[in-house]
């Protein structure tokens, strides 16, 4: 074809226009903003820094020992595991998984159940436990990617489900594993602290390298900021999503071994008090190293940070009940704050 | 058109109160000031212009109009000669009778026309409380009947054509409006809009002029406000370049110059760049009311489709493209055959023959607002290009200044937030996440919705130089203008068949008439 095609206007030299204004320049020095851009990413790491030196100051001699140390780095692996199941839902846009800690507690009960009850050595145990966590992930996300019910119905049913089915697994009793060399897979001393704090730290170094790194973890991050706009660029929408709540069963069926494995019992109805921790640590990591985006590092801080202020403040003679205003102040204030930086990139 | 145009004189010196007046208005946001001193005068009973390119502060101005944002300290906005408070409360912007029909229009896809019309303003009675919904209806169909837009008020907003919801909207606008008084704001109101549909909205528009109401209206076109507006402004990188201009004095070429700051200069024509080999077939597609259709497309080859809204082009361009399912029918690019009747979950298969769709949704469908630019650039190759463990920076970081380079995006931040970007900045970001891929075949719906003349040229540009390339283009569009200047061949739908394929030296007219069914001289757009 020879057909010829009418040509637009081009454009030419602009300093042919003699009436050309200045663009408008920054009103501020961008000094001024790096500044701002440092204070939103690393505020939670003063303020952290800022809790440790006001407790030290009001309780000297007991906030830092290394006792107090020890009680806030070696007994995070249970939120840890959590946290980053629930984020796997979260960063691709599934608000709110809510089963997460109903499957970590089922399968911390099926293990102590089948090794004390039924007298299955305790590896194979493992196995099922882990097993029985994945499938849990499996009916979620088939019921919400495949079936596309609505994800906080399926969560808070499918947790309320197996919560049931462990508490009458588990008779309401604690089910105490038998003494064996299992734990030392959770309480091997490495460097002062327990080898599990190492597994946390190791799950949350690799889970923000999948999701900076790899193009996984950027169709993941897609997946979550918008589904059309991942489709239409050849992305697996429903391959990740789906993907991503058996992942996050695994975490949390891994989660729930060592955790069995580091304190040689479980009992069934403590699941539920993990739900407000969990929540508290994801949202609080938005506000931690990629301010208003979910990430792991920063959610591994949040766990750590949590604990402290909670360790302190019990310290300094507060009941119990300062966990939960604790928590609960934290997560409001750490989703406003996400929303606040979010509505300031878009 | 004008009532009385007894205003202002262009050096902003004030004269009688206006209907809307501003002042000395700014707009600070972190860093970047949007908008500077901004001066604006509208005259009673006056249809004025306001233009200006894509991230020049227009559409901050009509959210400080609309209360949404505070405007820095020391400037003014007076209706009728009464100053208004910062930031503007929505019900003393209604009592003031300014109303503003948003660029994207602002409905609520699953509720009934009426309940759209009357968002806001629903009159509850009886010891319940109740919505007296029979009070509500008729009180719509009035407006609509005042419109002479004949709409079923029960109706689905979301099952209405185009044309239809910008009727709603202009409805919501207008139902409160005293004769003798208020100011309807046209944000882009019209882009939605067809030729034949656009004739009819500014019917409407002179009535509501003629019953004594004053109009703002933002628009990319400028052939629009040369013949329709009394009087235009121009605003460019936030501040005020020509406030007021008789419009009678200026044509399409002055105002662009004006917007840009630069001149545009119209080259002669271009050959076809068309080979003789296949880009694309596709076989028996049957997708809504099309069925059976067949279409070639050869290398470096540029097709338009076109027809009046609802005539099946769009669902053509969808299918072809892979956003959605058709009833049957096939792709073939190159060695690879796609069904377009399976169902899918994603465009895998499309990107892997290096099919590119540009959606008519530039924010939804084609970038993600909160990824950056250099994400959303490079999302359909990330995992072609990058290794399983490791994305690559290398490669993104070279794709991505090419494309900022060849495109003129801007800011030339690959890390920016693709939603911080103006509408032109992103419809260039999404042309060039396909572009960077080397197409085998290219589907771009409206490829120049709402973006200014700049960078209307920068992606005209960018077509022409894909196609020179060897990929075949496919544009599904209503703009008559776009398909004029780029295609070698148009196919015309109406009722889900192919009623009339143009080519050789196209003409924005014959592609109308092609549309419409008509025979030239069409009667002008605008009398």
């Amino acid at each position: 074809m020879n057909a010829a095609r009418q040509d637009h206007g081009d454009v030419a030299d602009a300093s042919a226009a003699g009436d050309v204004a200045p663009p408008p320049g920054p009103a501020r020095p961008a000094v001024g903003l790096q500044v701002r851009h440092f204070a939103s990413r690393y505020a939670v790491l003063g303020v952290w820094a800022l809790l440790i030196v006001v407790f030290t100051i009001a309780k000297p001699g007991v906030f830092m020992t290394r006792s107090s140390f020890e009680s806030i780095f070696n007994g995070q692996y249970a939120l840890v595991f959590m946290t980053m199941a629930l984020l796997c839902t979260i960063i691709v846009g599934e608000f709110v998984d809510l089963s997460v800690p109903a499957v970590f507690g089922f399968a911390a009960t099926i293990l102590p159940v089948l090794v004390t009850n039924h007298h299955w050595p305790v590896w194979a145990a493992a196995v099922v436990a882990v097993l029985g966590a994945l499938a849990c992930g499996f009916v979620n996300g088939l019921l919400v990617v495949v079936a596309g019910v609505n994800t906080i119905v399926v969560t808070l049913g499918m947790g309320t489900l197996i919560t049931g089915i462990a508490l009458w697994m588990s008779n309401l009793n604690t089910i105490v594993l038998p003494p064996s060399g299992f734990a030392k897979i959770a309480i091997l001393p490495v460097g002062g602290l327990y080898v599990s704090f190492f597994y946390g730290a190791a799950v949350a170094l690799a889970f923000a390298y999948v999701l900076g790194c790899t193009p996984l973890g950027r169709h993941m991050r897609f997946t979550g900021a918008s589904r059309e706009v991942s489709r239409l660029s050849g992305v697996r929408v429903n391959r990740i999503r789906f993907g991503s709540f058996v992942a996050a069963s695994a975490f949390s069926g891994v989660g729930a071994v060592v955790t069995v494995a580091a304190i040689g019992s479980y009992n069934a109805t403590t699941s539920d008090s993990y739900l407000l921790p969990v929540f508290a640590s994801v949202f609080l990591g938005t506000a931690v190293i990629q301010p208003g985006r979910f990430n792991p590092i920063g959610t591994w801080i949040g766990i750590y940070f949590l604990t402290t202020g909670i360790t302190g403040l019990e310290q300094l003679g507060l009941q119990t009940w300062v966990s939960d205003v604790f928590y609960g102040g934290v997560l409001v204030i750490a989703v406003t704050i996400a929303t606040l930086l979010r509505r300031r990139t878009t | 058109m004008v009532a009385s145009v007894t205003v202002v004189g262009n050096d902003g010196t004030d004269v009688a109160p206006g209907r809307l007046e501003v002042a000395q208005l700014s707009k600070t946001f972190g860093p970047a000031r949007v908008l500077r001193s901004v001066r604006l005068s509208v005259a009673p009973g006056e249809l004025h212009g306001l233009v200006g390119q894509n991230g020049c502060g227009k559409s901050t101005l009509v959210k400080i109009l609309t209360g949404v944002y505070t405007p820095d300290p020391g400037g003014s906005i007076a209706v009728d000669g009464r100053r208004l408070r910062m930031p503007v409360h929505p019900s003393e912007q209604r009592e003031a009778g300014v109303s503003v029909v948003h660029q994207h229009l602002g409905l609520v896809d699953d509720r009934t026309v009426w309940e759209n019309v009357r968002l806001g303003r629903y009159q509850a009675r009886g010891p319940f409380r109740r919505i007296d919904r029979r009070a509500e209806q008729e009180a719509v169909a009035q407006v609509l009947a005042r419109l002479g837009r004949r709409i079923r008020v029960t109706e689905l907003a979301g099952t209405l054509s185009a044309e239809d919801r910008a009727t709603i909207a202009i409805a919501r606008a207008v139902q409160d409006h005293r004769p003798g008084g208020g100011l309807i704001v046209f944000d882009e109101s019209t882009r939605a809009l067809g030729q034949e549909a656009r004739g009819r909205f500014f019917g409407l528009v002179r009535s509501l002029i003629a019953d004594g109401a004053s109009v703002l209206l933002i628009s990319h076109r400028l052939e629009e406000i040369v013949e329709a507006t009394d009087r235009v402004t121009v605003l460019r990188d936030g501040e005020v370049v020509e406030a007021g201009l008789d419009t009678r004095s200026v044509d399409e070429a002055a105002l662009t110059r004006l917007m840009l700051g630069r001149h545009l200069v119209t080259h002669g024509r271009v050959d076809s760049h068309a080979r003789d080999d296949l880009a694309a077939s596709v076989r028996s597609l049957s997708v809504g009311q099309v069925t059976g259709l067949d279409l070639d497309v050869r290398r470096g080859e540029i097709v338009g489709l076109t027809g009046l809204m609802g005539s099946g082009f769009e669902e053509v361009a969808e299918a072809v493209g892979g956003a959605r399912r058709a009833e049957s029918g096939s792709l073939t690019v190159g060695d690879r055959r796609i069904s377009l009747g399976s169902r899918r979950a994603s465009t895998e298969e499309f990107v892997r023959a290096r099919v590119g769709y540009v959606p008519e949704r530039r924010l939804g469908e084609g970038l993600a607002a909160e990824m950056s630019v250099a994400e959303n650039l490079t999302l359909p190759r990330v995992r072609s290009r990058g290794h399983r463990f490791r994305t690559g920076r290398a490669w993104q970081a070279e794709e991505t200044a090419a494309m900022i380079t060849k495109l003129d995006i801007k800011p030339p931040d690959p890390s920016a937030p693709a939603g911080t970007l103006s509408g032109g900045n992103q419809q260039k970001v999404v042309l060039a996440k396909w572009l960077a891929g080397q197409p085998e075949l290219l589907m771009l719906r409206e490829p120049t919705q709402a973006v200014d003349v700049g960078a209307r040229h920068d992606i005209i540009d960018a077509i022409r130089a894909v196609a020179r390339a060897g990929c075949g283009v496919l544009i599904a569009s209503i703009d008559a203008a776009d398909l004029a200047v780029l295609c070698d061949r148009v196919l015309v739908f109406r009722d889900g068949t192919v009623t009339g394929e143009l080519a050789g030296n196209l003409g924005q007219d014959d592609i109308i008439h092609a549309t419409f069914g008509i025979s030239p001289p069409q009667k002008d757009l605008l009398s």
